[in-house]
């Protein structure tokens, strides 16, 4: 560094710059430098610094919540492409009584099932799901493993049961496969 | 559209997950809870309104694409604006080799929005007024090291300037800060 580029030097902070503390910032301050944290200089530029960089984020939020809604449009051109490019996977076939017809659902379109089965319910808000099985084979078993956030004060057991219930009667009702086991583990909770 | 209610109120994480999965409504309430502070950001690192929208819808896309990529779900605000900020950057190094352009429009004035103090709202405007002030390479570099937690070899790289040209900038735009916010504490 050439002292011509740096007509503004730092402030006296024993011996340390400004990028070392930003750094030393940027890593949550560990491992602990007890040369930075012995010297006042040291923290109170970086008190300072971080001020300055809540404020800088503050101030974009706050700018962001004042204007929520100016030119919404591109998140309507954004889901159109997007769902252009929704992963179907693999077809699930559809039992039907005329043999000579064949219907399928997207793997896609059953994880979908499996949600607003699951959303519809009350007392949880689905998360993951994971359909494991031969799932191109009619009346083949299948395993669904999903994730869920339960609403605080909802008993886990009986809602974990109820879960179960729902999304295999919903499987089973439109599609042709035949529900093994349904897991379900609850990796959040949502107050009501 | 109807996001429906359980939706609108679940995590991250959770909304990540389902998006993982397939699930396009997931993903909007996603792109409407941080899109607009991106486009923010993307307005201030641009130094242009006129191409923010594309950079933000652009790197929302990519966002869905690579959405399997990304392992802590719980930060997908980080991560996002690690793909704004590489769309912006795209952007800028297209235009220094077109043209110089640092002469674009600002945004208008910051209107008030609801529930934070009053304290604290008039603190994040002056704030946004000095960011606003400040010269648009400074602010640049500034954005990326404190908002994107870019290193100061990765800004220069990015930018296309000296390492040491960078923390002088940096330098003057911490100074400047400072110095108008210095009534606030």
């Amino acid at each position: 560094m050439t002292t011509d580029d740096l007509p503004l030097p730092d402030d006296d902070l024993d011996g340390h710059t400004i990028e070392e503390l930003a750094d030393y910032l940027d890593r949550g301050r560990t491992p602990v430098d007890p040369s930075i944290e012995g010297s006042a200089a040291c923290r109170l530029a970086m008190t300072n610094m971080q001020r300055l960089r809540e404020l800088s984020v503050g101030a974009l939020e706050r700018r962001a919540d004042a204007e929520p809604d100016r030119e919404a449009g591109w998140v309507d051109r954004l889901l159109e492409a997007i769902r252009a490019e929704v992963r179907p996977g693999r077809d699930v076939p559809v039992a039907h009584p005329d043999p000579r017809l064949q219907l399928a659902l997207t793997e896609a379109a059953v994880r979908g099932l499996v949600r607003r089965a699951g959303d519809t319910m009350g007392g949880v808000v689905m998360g993951r799901c994971t359909l494991d099985g031969d799932l191109e084979q009619p009346g083949a078993p299948v395993r669904i493993d999903v994730t869920a956030g339960l609403v605080y004060g909802e008993p886990v057991e009986a809602t974990a049961d109820r879960l179960r219930r729902t999304i295999a009667e919903a499987v089973e009702r439109h599609t042709g496969l035949v529900v093994d086991a349904v897991d379900v583990r609850f990796d959040d909770v949502y107050l009501p | 559209m109807s996001t429906s209610g359980p939706l609108r109120d679940a995590t991250d994480a959770t909304l990540v997950a389902r998006a993982v999965d397939g699930d396009v409504s997931a993903f909007e309430v996603l792109a409407r809870r941080h899109g607009p502070l991106m486009r923010v950001y993307a307005e201030q690192v641009l130094g242009s309104n006129v191409e923010s929208d594309d950079v933000v819808q652009e790197s929302f896309l990519t966002g869905w694409r690579k959405l399997p990529d990304l392992e802590d779900a719980a930060r997908f605000r980080p991560w996002i604006m690690q793909i704004v900020t590489r769309r912006a950057l795209d952007r800028l190094r297209r235009r220094r080799h077109h043209d110089d352009v640092d002469t674009v429009e600002r945004p208008a004035d910051p209107r008030t929005g609801p529930e934070r103090t009053v304290e604290t709202r008039m603190q994040l405007d002056a704030m946004w007024a000095a960011l606003d002030r400040m010269p648009v390479d400074q602010r640049r570099c500034w954005l990326l090291r404190e908002t994107a937690g870019y290193s100061y070899q990765q800004i220069a790289e990015e930018l296309e300037l000296p390492t040491s040209t960078v923390r002088g900038l940096l330098v003057r735009a911490r100074r400047f800060l400072a110095a108008e916010m210095e009534g606030w504490r």
